[in-house]
């Protein structure tokens, strides 16, 4: 993912917390989406659903050359041209030969987090091609010069009057910060934009092997105008995004529309497999599939992590995680925010690069829950942390902090030798005097430590701990002491 | 196909498999086992009048809750009313005059549009497949008119698939939609649909649509409308039922009388 820059998930968690604005719209997102999508799960009749989706997700992974094979003959059978991208570089090339081929001067999007991961939209720029994103959200987060925020609704951390301003200023329109009257000027700019495209540029939510369709989910019907209206249409596909049957389409879909937005459906599922007939009247006239691996099958070749690709996009994970309802979705400086994109953007794009991700989510669970196909997040952030603890030559990543190594490495001694952490205790307890404040918290530590009590406080270390005071006043009358026998306690 | 072969090497390479042997499908019968759709099929076929008026019920309450506008035409004249009556009162978005575009389809050939309109500023286009100027033609309609293949009850969705003179484009472009549906295209739930989808011969593209187009993208706020059509009318064909069904039906009002919650 060459879209990202160094880490500034601190500075960015921080500017999130701090802003009502997006802490208001995080709340409400969590209190109706992370909720609702629990319900669902909760009440729906077949608690069967979500498990056979998983392990037809995996059994998939387990077959996948057989699957992809599948796919693209289906798709070229029907006049389809499938290109198999091992890399971005090699997925962004194609796309803009393609382009270049029919001398493309704009190119409509329809919303696709894979053309993010690999970054393609300022090589098309750079080649002088006009690159226009058509959903509602990431037509703001365009015109803005601004990164989404969420997968699924990209601008949640912008409000009506930043987009009012906005439309006033790119678009030309009298100010105004009614919602309606904003997406009927957007509605009439994108449309002029759709209509004369030459190329449209999609991803694909779930394609279908046995039938060689790719699907699209939408509610605007932005997918359906760039699927439908430009004459070439390139559709950039993660290669996991495949099922390999009808049957397991359907509850995979099933799960993705109501896990992501509450719905049965969304308001359309595109299915297309190939250029339009010559007997349709429209549709595009070329059809391209671009398979992408782009660090995939390592994924796929890592058990500790092949789970993850399970994963549909819905954005569920976001709408619960406890971190990501604070910070928001620019600390995460990828386009996969949230839980989800703790774990998937650090195994795309360097593990050491990312190390904050997982560092910050808390291992709380509530991802995990509220997956539609039963991802164990937690699990994997965990072993994130062990690569980063100990260094992983599998995935080329280094210790992230000795400093931290050697200060487990004494924890682990003292912790071992009861006499030792007594003694400790007490010396803690005499060097603690002076940072004890008048609230009878640690307002402020020294050293490297200082970093815990920048935003918080740190309670003290208890006069006496839990054993002792045990000690002086029940053991007297401990009943039927087992003679002999921890002594020491502790 | 070289960028295959190293894709597939290198999948197969992931696995833990020897990268270089290509595993054929026909190895892996259950990868592809089609599901058993018979029964499916079954139900669907001898679903009788009042089960089918089930569905159209529980139809009318999903579409209303989506926001659609749903009504039952007795006849076809009865369905060509209601368009006639939208297409006198709507108003175009994008153009001042008032042109309609509908699919080449049997049923809706069978509304007469073109006749009815003949002395007012209406033009009534039909998408023939060899017409070079339907782009334009559905652009400048305010009105797209389709004929659902599938509808399905659960959901409130009906499915086009797109075959020749019924392009995509008629329930996209045009800012109001008008389906029509008639009742025995009607199923319960998307396992039929899809058990239904499996036996056409011809599976190009299709699109599911559930209601009109929308967006919450500010503030969470659902604007009606953001690129595709933003009503959706659909018009449920359900011709009052022959003779022998005439039983059934008072059958099935006595029943509903007694079970109001049924």
């Amino acid at each position: 993912m060459s879209a990202t820059t160094p880490s500034n998930y601190r500075t960015a968690a921080t500017a999130g917390i701090a802003s009502p604005r997006l802490q208001k719209s995080l709340h409400g997102l969590q209190n109706r989406f992370g909720k609702g999508a629990m319900e669902i799960w909760a009440t729906m009749t077949d608690q069967e659903m979500r498990r056979r989706v998983k392990d037809a997700r995996m059994n998939t992974f387990a077959h996948l050359d057989i699957i992809l094979a599948e796919l693209a003959k289906n798709v070229r059978t029907r006049g389809g041209q499938v290109h198999f991208a091992a890399t971005a570089q090699d997925a962004i090339a194609y796309t803009l030969a393609v382009a270049k081929r029919h001398k493309v001067n704009r190119v409509v999007k329809g919303k696709s987090m894979t053309s993010m991961e690999i970054n393609i939209d300022p090589v098309l720029e750079d080649a002088g091609i006009e690159v226009v994103e058509t959903d509602l959200g990431e037509y703001i987060i365009q015109l803005a010069g601004d990164k989404p925020s969420h997968i699924i609704a990209p601008c949640i951390h912008l409000d009506r009057n930043q987009i009012g301003e906005l439309f006033e200023e790119k678009l030309g329109i009298d100010y105004t910060n009614d919602p309606p009257t904003l997406t009927m000027a957007a509605r009439r700019a994108l449309r002029e934009k759709m209509l004369t495209a030459e190329m449209g540029l999609t991803g694909c939510n779930l394609a279908c092997a046995e039938t060689g369709h790719i699907s699209l989910v939408s509610n605007e019907g932005n997918i359906r105008m760039t699927t439908t209206m430009p004459p070439v249409l390139v559709a950039l596909m993660g290669m996991e995004r495949v099922v390999a049957t009808l049957d397991e389409h359907r509850e995979a879909l099933q799960l993705l529309t109501q896990a992501a937005a509450l719905q049965k459906l969304s308001t359309y599922v595109s299915f297309l497999g190939g250029p339009a007939a010559e007997d349709d009247p429209d549709g595009p006239k070329e059809f391209h599939l671009v398979i992408i691996d782009n660090g995939r099958s390592k994924i796929l070749a890592d058990p500790e992590f092949r789970e993850v690709l399970a994963c549909i996009r819905c954005g569920a994970c976001l709408n619960i995680c406890p971190v990501y309802g604070k910070i928001g979705g620019h600390a995460y400086n990828s386009p996969y925010c949230g839980p989800i994109g703790g774990v998937v953007t650090p195994l795309l794009d360097g593990i050491n690069k990312h190390a904050d991700l997982c560092k910050g989510e808390t291992l709380c669970g509530a991802c995990k829950d509220i997956c539609p196909v039963e991802n164990d997040l937690p699990r994997m952030l965990a072993a994130l942390r062990h690569k980063l603890a100990y260094g992983s030559d599998l995935w080329n990543t280094s210790q992230h902090s000795p400093a931290e190594a050697y200060v487990y490495s004494f924890w682990k001694i003292v912790i071992g030798n009861p006499r030792f952490f007594r003694l400790m205790l007490r010396t803690g307890r005499f060097l603690q005097r002076p940072f004890v404040r008048k609230n009878k918290m640690v307002r402020k530590m020294l050293g490297f430590a200082g970093g815990w009590t920048k935003g918080r406080d740190l309670p003290p270390l208890a006069r006496q701990t839990f054993a002792e005071l045990w000690k002086e006043k029940y053991a007297a009358t401990r009943p039927n002491p087992i003679e002999g026998q921890n002594e020491e306690g502790n | 196909m070289d960028s295959q072969t190293a894709f597939m090497r290198n999948i197969r390479q992931s696995l833990g498999l020897a990268p270089d042997t290509e595993r054929p499908k026909r190895l892996f019968p259950a990868l592809f086992a089609k599901a058993d759709t018979a029964l499916i099929l079954q139900d669907i076929e001898n679903r009788t009048t009042e089960q089918q008026n089930e569905l159209v019920e529980i139809l009318q309450a999903n579409a209303l809750a989506l926001g659609v506008n749903i009504s039952i035409a007795g006849s076809h004249d009865e369905a060509a009313a209601i368009v006639v009556d939208l297409v006198r009162t709507k108003n175009p978005e994008f153009t001042h005059t008032k042109h309609i575009v509908h699919h080449d389809h049997p049923d809706l050939a069978t509304l007469q549009l073109w006749k009815r309109f003949s002395r007012e500023g209406i033009t009534v286009h039909t998408s023939f497949s060899a017409d070079q100027q339907l782009r334009e033609k559905t652009i400048a309609s305010f009105i797209g008119i389709t004929a659902a293949d599938i509808g399905v009850a659960d959901s409130a969705t009906f499915i086009q698939l797109t075959q020749p003179g019924r392009p995509r484009s008629t329930s996209l472009v045009p800012s109001i939609h008008i389906a029509f549906l008639k009742k025995e295209h009607l199923v319960a739930d998307l396992r039929e649909a899809y058990a239904l989808l499996r036996e056409k011969e011809r599976l190009d593209s299709f699109v599911f649509i559930t209601g009109p187009s929308k967006t919450a993208d500010i503030e969470a706020q659902m604007v009606h409308g953001a690129h595709g059509p933003r009503e959706v009318h659909l018009i449920v064909l359900s011709p009052p039922p022959i003779e022998k069904d005439v039983r059934e039906t008072q059958n099935l009002q006595h029943t509903e009388e007694q079970q109001p919650n049924s």
